[in-house]
């Protein structure tokens, strides 16, 4: 006969879980209304789901409070850790998710939208990720990984193409490798430290003086596997373009962004400690990791011929751009980590909703993928605002100044420098220059070529108001960005320096 | 009002570009012409307002921006911008002014009055954030001028324009990052405000580094020697405009921020690299003289020599004494006019013919009487014939210079005469001899249009030249403040010898006097 366990409620600190129970009890929701009537609109469910997110976000804003006066807060028998990193990176999630949700109100009817679980499983996921981020237990984080993950493949697999099917299967593969691995890793190391939380796992460590550095090893690498997969790092990135041309654009540039802040966190939390305390292997493996991965896909994305696979590999590149941060380890670079994807949020987020909207119901004959580069030519004759807008969205991603990524490429490259790692800054500034061609490229076809004759009906098919609005929007954030830096600044820097980070 | 005048000065074209997207296409040339006007009276104000006495910033503005990284708005002109700015105001002017009919006209004139922002702002900005800013938006105007009105190689030319130019001024912010951070080391605050740094020494090791990061920015910019091949594709694709614009005033963009950063942050890596640079120059000179008077291409002969005259403009502001600098950055203003002139001058023929072939012409001295008195006019100027104003920058440059190193001098004058070559046989091929191809016999002269552009060219060109004082004196006062800060900042003994300390002069000119 056991003890019956006896905690009080307090303890628990149950309202640290609250803004993921807010996302869950939302996903909830949804499924009843279905049961209770169901062949509702789409835009009843958007906006149902706006307002959970608004909710989340609302108790976020909460809790950004609660930090900033009292610091760290520990909940759920000490499962729950809301520092500074988490509450950023659930900033940059729910926000994410709200000016990505909108992103379904097309205009044209595709039948992803019209089930109500799809909303549910993208509340999901967003919990999931919540989940992720705001806890250094390598079970809860596992538990958040695998939530999100799973609600992402299907999300994939409903839109309706022959493409998505293979997009969703192959990340499936990938992802449950990648969870194999991540179990691996975890379990090396919970053997070796008796700990699943990431920092008694640290303390065991450093007490002992790393004397078993070979399997911290192992446990590190099956961990960078992992994250590689997520992150979508060379090598571990083959999934990403096949998945991005799958998926329709508006998922495409959700997860080229939400899942992976997240990720973004977690390897913050797992790797920075090691770094620190001086295992060369990892700085060095990371270092590759990092220039490989921006360097080589940059070179990939110079060869292609659709722009949504450009931007996959884009991505990828700016994903290891940021990855510099974790070698750096610095404040300011785990600083300019979250300004960077804070800024880069919007101007994908814009470069996204451009190619969700001029995207068509089907191919036409001879057309093999959706957003061909000349499928764009001559736009700025026949739809010049709109070709000012994608255009505006290219140089920010090259990096030109005063638009969003440079403030974010600015800071980077200064932790970099103030870090000591002038090679590594040389080498990100010199990838960015590589980077600029491709995105001139898109510049060019639509400033400096001739338009083709059915140009017209080609461009904005899929508009509607909301979708315009939230262009708008990312593109005002997008220019105007230079204005919002230094309030963002300072907030991203008190948070993470007041996280220990 | 006057507390503001640059932010007016760098947004006003802006914002008129933006309100000139609801303006009519019939009526877009008469807006782009006002705007341009008011902008060159604003500038001729600044001018007017200026206390030439002073020789230190006047009008500054500060705003805080991102004060967390010590990025603020921070502007000011001295002697040795203000006239650039207000060739740039000018050179929109009469660009707009002289623009012939084309497809498209509203873009273009919108894209010109975003790209004066862009230009004034570079060379009003004391902010090296800022100044990086303006710096690379620039680039993307005139990549749509190049890439959307050239000619059949454009889409090559602009590309490359942008990448090359992009790729160094990455590596430039690399350094201005360091230069920050050593500040942030050395002060414990962040900051990109170049008057802050100008009060920073750094040892020559550092130095060396930087400059070297600096100088690719830069170097590309002008361009320099190996970095020059952008060039002649740009010049030989872009339309008149685009010419005209890159030659006048982008080009200086990297001239002037060698007087501006290089010089007086890195005092001793500047007499290190002063030989290396000077021997890049005057390869430069002698290089593209000669490639020059092997063109067929009246344009490329014209772009070929003006990369030949920024080797002087190198050459002279690297002398490190006040001469050269002065007679260089004086030389910018001179090769902004003349080369802007030829290259109107070039597009007006080419608007006529739609060939720049020499090999097409012939005569024309004979059809169009005053077009080849410009011409004369200014191929003399761009020769350097004394009385014209490129004479006094040259001389002075080359002077400055004579006092480090005589033979590279006599180097460097031997190209100018090879410069007086090219410039007298293509103007010989085109205007002497008779009128060889039918297709000429009818050409019409010059027009009114046209002439609004060049008769103020030609008047500056030879004001100037005649009495260079009104710009050359406040120059000199700005440049001698910054060779003295030179002069002090210097940490080996090779620069305080190379810069020469203009307090004792100072001391002896007086002790000169006292004696008689």
């Amino acid at each position: 006969m056991l003890e019956p366990v006896n905690v009080s409620l307090e303890s628990l600190n149950l309202v640290t879980l609250a803004p993921m129970l807010i996302a869950i009890v939302g996903a909830l929701t949804i499924l009843v209304v279905d049961l209770v009537k169901s062949g509702l609109n789409k835009t009843m469910y958007v906006m149902l789901s706006m307002l959970f997110l608004l909710l989340d976000f609302g108790s976020l804003v909460d809790f950004a409070g609660f930090f900033a006066q009292n610091g760290t807060i520990l909940g759920f028998f000490d499962v729950m850790l809301i520092d500074g990193l988490a509450i950023l990176a659930q900033f940059i999630i729910v926000v994410g998710a709200m000016m990505f949700l909108p992103l379904s109100l097309t205009s044209k009817r595709f039948h992803e939208y019209s089930y109500p679980e799809y909303y549910a499983l993208f509340l999901f996921t967003i919990a999931g990720l919540q989940f992720m981020v705001s806890t250094d237990n390598l079970i809860l984080i596992f538990v958040g990984l695998e939530t999100s993950s799973l609600a992402i493949y299907t999300l994939i697999a409903m839109h309706n193409r022959s493409k998505s099917f293979e997009a969703a299967v192959k990340y499936f593969t990938m992802g449950a490798l990648a969870a194999g691995f991540y179990s691996f890793g975890a379990m090396v190391l919970y053997a070796l430290s008796g700990s699943v939380e990431i920092n008694q796992i640290a303390a065991v460590l450093s007490a002992d003086g790393y004397s078993n550095i070979g399997y911290v090893l192992v446990g590190v690498a099956f961990l960078l596997a992992s994250f590689g997969f997520k992150l979508s790092l060379v090598p571990f990135h083959t999934w990403a373009p096949d998945v991005y041309e799958g998926s329709s654009a508006a998922m495409a540039g959700f997860i080229s962004i939400v899942p992976k802040i997240a990720s973004f966190v977690v390897a913050m939390r797992l790797f920075e400690f090691l770094v620190q305390s001086g295992v060369v292997w990892l700085e060095v493996t990371l270092y590759v990791f990092v220039v490989v991965t921006m360097t080589a896909s940059n070179i990939w994305a110079l060869v292609q011929n659709d722009v949504k696979r450009m931007l996959a590999y884009s991505s990828i590149s700016h994903a290891g751009f940021v990855m510099a941060a974790l070698i750096i380890g610095t404040t300011q670079a785990n600083s300019a980590l979250f300004l960077y994807w804070a800024m880069f949020s919007f101007t994908n987020l814009g470069a996204f909703a451009m190619l969700w909207v001029n995207r068509e119901k089907s191919l036409k004959y001879g057309q093999n993928s959706d957003h061909q580069f000349e499928r764009f030519s001559g736009m700025v004759h026949t739809m010049p605002l709109a070709a000012v807008m994608m255009g505006l969205f290219m140089l920010s991603l090259a990096g030109i100044p005063p638009f969003g990524i440079f403030w974010g490429k600015l800071y980077m490259l200064g932790a970099a420098v103030s870090g000591g790692y002038t090679v590594l800054a040389l080498i990100m500034a010199l990838n960015s220059a590589i980077a600029a061609f491709y995105y001139l490229k898109l510049i060019v076809f639509m400033f400096l070529k001739e338009p083709d004759e059915q140009a017209h009906e080609k461009y904005m098919t899929n508009a509607s108001l909301s979708l315009k609005t939230i262009i708008g929007a990312a593109a005002v954030m997008t220019v105007f960005s230079v204005f919002a830096v230094n309030p963002l600044l300072e907030f991203i820097t008190s948070f993470v320096y007041n996280s220990g980070y | 009002m006057l507390d503001n005048i640059l932010s007016i000065l760098i947004f006003f074209p802006a914002l008129a570009a933006m309100f000139g997207f609801v303006v009519a296409k019939d009526s877009i040339r008469a807006y782009g012409v006002t705007v341009a006007a008011i902008e060159f009276a604003l500038s001729l104000f600044l001018w007017y307002a200026y206390d030439p006495a002073v020789s230190g910033m006047q009008f500054m503005e500060s705003l805080p921006l991102i004060p967390a990284f010590g990025i603020s708005y921070l502007l000011g002109v001295d002697g040795i911008s203000l006239f650039i700015i207000v060739l740039a105001a000018f050179f929109t002017l009469i660009g707009i002014a002289s623009l012939p009919d084309m497809k498209r006209m509203k873009d273009m004139i919108l894209t010109l009055l975003f790209l004066q922002m862009t230009m004034i702002g570079v060379f009003a900005a004391l902010d090296a954030i800022v100044f990086y800013v303006f710096w690379e938006l620039s680039l993307v105007p005139m990549l749509y001028i190049i890439g959307a009105w050239g000619g059949p190689l454009r889409i090559y030319a602009s590309v490359k324009f942008f990448l090359y130019t992009f790729t160094g001024s990455l590596v430039m912010l690399v350094g201005m990052l360091f230069m920050a951070y050593f500040y942030h080391q050395a002060t414990g605050t962040w900051s990109f405000s170049i008057l802050e740094w100008y009060r920073l020494i750094l040892p020559e090791n550092i130095q060396l580094w930087l400059f070297v990061a600096f100088f690719l920015g830069f170097a590309i910019k002008v361009p320099m020697f190996p970095f020059h091949t952008w060039l002649p594709y740009a010049h030989g694709q872009a339309p008149t405009i685009g010419s005209v614009i890159l030659a006048a005033i982008l080009l200086k963009m990297g001239t002037y921020a060698f007087v501006r950063f290089s010089l007086p942050l890195f005092p001793d890596a500047s007499v290190f690299f002063m030989m290396p640079i000077a021997v890049l120059a005057i390869i430069m000179i002698i290089y593209t003289a000669m490639v020059a008077y092997a063109q067929e291409d009246i344009k490329q002969v014209v772009a070929y020599s003006s990369v030949s005259h920024m080797g002087v403009i190198i050459l002279g502001t690297f002398a490190l004494n006040v001469e050269g600098i002065s007679g260089s950055v004086f030389l910018m203003i001179a090769h902004g006019v003349v080369s802007g002139a030829l290259f109107l001058l070039v597009g007006v023929i080419y608007e006529r013919r739609h060939t720049k072939m020499m090999s097409e012409f012939g005569g024309l001295a004979s059809v169009m009487p005053h077009y080849a008195t410009i011409f004369g006019v200014m191929v003399m100027a761009s020769v350097g014939l004394p009385l014209t104003i490129n004479f006094v920058g040259e001389f002075l440059s080359l002077l400055g210079f004579y006092q480090q190193s005589h033979m590279m001098t006599l180097l460097a004058g031997i190209a100018i005469i090879v410069g007086a070559i090219y410039m007298l046989a293509a103007f010989k091929k085109v205007f002497f001899g008779e009128v060889t191809n039918e297709k000429n016999r009818n050409l019409p002269d010059v027009n009114k249009r046209e002439l609004v552009a060049l008769i103020p060219l030609v008047i500056i060109a030879i004001w100037l030249g005649v009495y260079p004082k009104p710009v050359l004196g406040p120059i000199n006062n700005s440049v001698e403040s910054i060779v003295q800060l030179m002069h002090e900042k210097a940490v080996t003994e090779e620069a305080k010898a190379r810069i020469p300390d203009l307090t004792s002069t100072i001391v002896i000119n007086e002790a000169k006097e006292e004696t008689k």
